[in-house]
């Protein structure tokens, strides 16, 4: 089982003509991904990898059907992309896209939440199962990154990502799903949300949580954690713990999330609900040890 | 982006926000004529970015020409960076409030803030009266419904006329929130003046980054940074901040640049400047190497471990940066990610001696920095 994305996932890469669009559309399919179809407005008759491209998403449901789309468009035109994909019932879109703004991102998880679909983005890497299949972006011929196992991942970060997996592969472990949350003050998904996922799927046996700074999604992780509705072990690494206070955000910022947010708090949190946290990348596989050996 | 506050005002007064009769005045200015036009007593502000501007010193009042003359004087040589002052009636305060915009992301809808402690303490107040923040939360495609802005009014105890004030500039401040793709409009304090008006005193807006292709009204200047080198790699969209330790961070990522830069602090180093040239960046090593060296450090290290971004691309932008430069300061490298075999051959070829492992290399540069140049 995998959460999210698996082989019978019906794959539609919206921006499917671009160049990294189909860049990626050859990477998604060499992993194994179906891809039943691309969109790229205009460019309907095009056939990338093997892949049909049709004008409009409506179409392509048409012909091909999908129960899944991954976003290679630029970030102006992210919320058209995603709504029409909501349009024609897709309920699982993957937001590649860096540099949503923030107004959009709010409508898309505003939206999509009303008609009970998921969107995991922006800013992301997007989702993978290792050696099974992915929408989004990840480096998955390099097998010190991405081993299947039994190791679920959520992250804010695609380039810490790749350093942290590499922990858990180093520590013979490999990953179960991986799911990219992004790096947006405003992501379309939390993680917290994605919790029950895990939660439910049986390849996995504990979680890392790779956090940041900022926002209060390791928070809410804590939350669910001490409330005992997610039960599995977690790891938890979180960057920005030196990092300079108070760059971004003014008053507001700080009185709606009511000093949370800092590096401190989230560790506190995490460790008082029972998670485990690494000060260092390095020390993420020793504490999977700990946990399941 | 964060406006200066004359900029701000300038959006109220087009839309109809009440703000202090004022001028805006450089080092050039002659005081007398600006405060011909806005009367004494006068208080002068510095238009700096930086918040705290009170307690720093940069806002004054005077009585005087005399006075308003030598105190803009000693504002103007206090900062570096002070390009104007903005000079403005003084206002008869009969109360403060706190009123502000911006968004929850948790619920992901926008989220109106109001106390009725105004001025500078309010991060406090929300800290230990939270009970005082008046919240309502605002559906982003239902907009400012009437309700809302009468719950915040009353709950400001505002009455009269100055409740019906207080309704319209709420419901201008969010126009202008969407308008402008705001993370955060802020006044504050809105003054209810000794005639009975509200008046805002300040103001405070931050439009969105990302939102800059369509929001063209306002583009970054010198004036919005505290260094050259930060404008510069501003100007080449290269996210740069400057610090003043001694290893110059050049790195792909924000989250591993946030790794790398907590390392370096762990192993007992300090860090000269973050720099990313990840993502679209990948391509401009020698830009990034030449802003990083702007700052003198001791020691560059460089980490990625890239997707889009190509190791090997990324070691031959090194490899020519180097030519091209020829830093006099030891490299340090860890460079994986797709392509990296062929990155570590061109990193060998040009005298470097890549590594593998992030701690590894942040220890060695923290090393070399301590010790010396040898390279």
């Amino acid at each position: 089982m995998s959460v999210f994305v698996d082989k019978d996932t019906r794959v539609l890469v919206q921006g499917i003509t671009g160049k990294e669009g189909s860049f990626w559309t050859k990477h998604m399919i060499g992993l194994g991904t179906n891809v039943v179809a691309g969109v790229t407005p205009g460019k309907e008759g095009q056939v990338i990898e093997n892949v049909k491209v049709f004008n409009t998403v409506r179409r392509a449901m048409h012909e091909c059907g999908a129960n899944a789309s991954v976003l290679f468009v630029p970030p102006a035109f992210a919320k058209d992309a995603v709504f029409e994909a909501l349009d024609s019932g897709i309920k699982k879109i993957v937001v590649i896209a860096e540099g949503v703004p923030v107004h959009d991102a709010m409508q898309i998880r505003t939206g999509s939440r009303s008609v009970g679909a998921m969107v995991i983005g922006g800013n992301t890497s997007g989702v993978i199962t290792p050696e099974v299949s992915m929408m989004g972006i990840f480096p998955y011929w390099i097998k010190r990154v991405y081993k299947k196992g039994s190791i679920g991942v959520i992250t804010r970060s695609g380039s810490l990502t790749n350093e942290v997996t590499a922990m858990v592969v180093k520590a013979g472990f490999g990953v179960s799903s991986l799911i990219g949350i992004g790096g947006d003050s405003v992501p379309c998904t939390r993680f917290a949300e994605v919790l029950p996922l895990f939660e439910r799927d049986n390849c996995t046996d504990a979680l890392v949580m790779i956090g940041e700074l900022g926002g209060t999604m390791e928070e809410e992780v804590a939350e669910e954690i001490k409330s005992r509705r997610f039960t599995k072990p977690v790891i938890a690494f979180i960057a920005g713990r030196t990092a300079p206070i108070g760059k971004r955000m003014g008053h507001a910022g700080a009185i709606a999330t009511a000093g949370k947010g800092t590096v401190a708090g989230k560790i506190g949190a995490l460790s008082k609900a029972g998670a485990l946290v690494a000060d260092r990348p390095s020390q993420v596989g020793e504490l999977l040890k700990t946990c399941l050996n | 982006m964060k406006l200066f506050e004359y900029q701000t005002k300038e959006l109220f007064v087009e839309s109809g926000i009440p703000v202090p009769k004022g001028k805006l005045v450089d080092r050039d200015t002659d005081i007398n004529t600006a405060i011909g036009e806005v009367g004494l007593p006068c208080v002068l502000k510095a238009q700096v970015l930086q918040a705290g501007r009170g307690k720093a010193g940069l806002i004054q009042f005077a009585s005087t020409k005399d006075e308003a003359r030598e105190k803009a004087t000693k504002i103007f040589s206090s900062h570096t960076n002070i390009r104007r002052l903005l000079i403005e009636e003084k206002l008869n305060i009969e109360k403060e409030f706190y009123l502000a915009i911006t968004i929850n992301p948790v619920l992901s809808s926008i989220l109106v803030m109001a106390s009725l402690e105004g001025g500078v303490d309010v991060e406090d107040i929300a800290k230990k009266s939270p009970e005082k923040i008046i919240k309502e939360e605002i559906d982003i495609f239902k907009g400012l419904l009437p309700f809302q802005a009468r719950n915040v009014m009353f709950g400001l105890g505002l009455k009269g006329n100055a409740f019906k004030q207080g309704l319209k500039i709420l419901s201008k401040m969010f126009d202008i929130f969407c308008r402008y793709d705001a993370e955060l409009l802020e006044i504050n304090p809105l003054v209810l003046a000794s005639d009975g008006k509200l008046i805002a005193a300040d103001a405070k807006l931050i439009i969105d980054d990302n939102s800059s292709f369509r929001q063209k009204r306002f583009t970054l200047t010198r004036d919005y940074f505290e260094s050259d080198i930060e404008y510069e790699a501003s100007e080449k969209s290269i996210p740069y901040l400057q610090f003043d330790g001694t290893i110059g961070l050049m790195c792909a990522g924000a989250g591993l640049t946030n790794t790398v830069y907590d390392l370096i602090n762990y192993y007992g180093g300090s860090v000269a400047n973050y720099l990313e040239f990840g993502g679209p960046n990948y391509t401009r090593a020698v830009q990034a190497m030449e802003l990083t060296l702007k700052n003198k450090p001791k020691v560059i290290l460089i980490v990625t471990f890239g997707t889009i971004a190509r190791a090997d691309v990324m070691a031959q932008g090194i490899a020519d940066a180097i030519r091209k430069l020829k830093p006099n300061v030891p490299i340090v490298t860890a460079i994986r990610g797709t392509g990296e075999e062929e990155a570590d051959k061109i990193l060998r070829g040009i005298g470097l001696e890549p590594l593998k492992d992030t701690e590894s290399a942040v220890k060695k540069a923290v090393e070399l920095a301590a010790g010396g140049s040898a390279k």
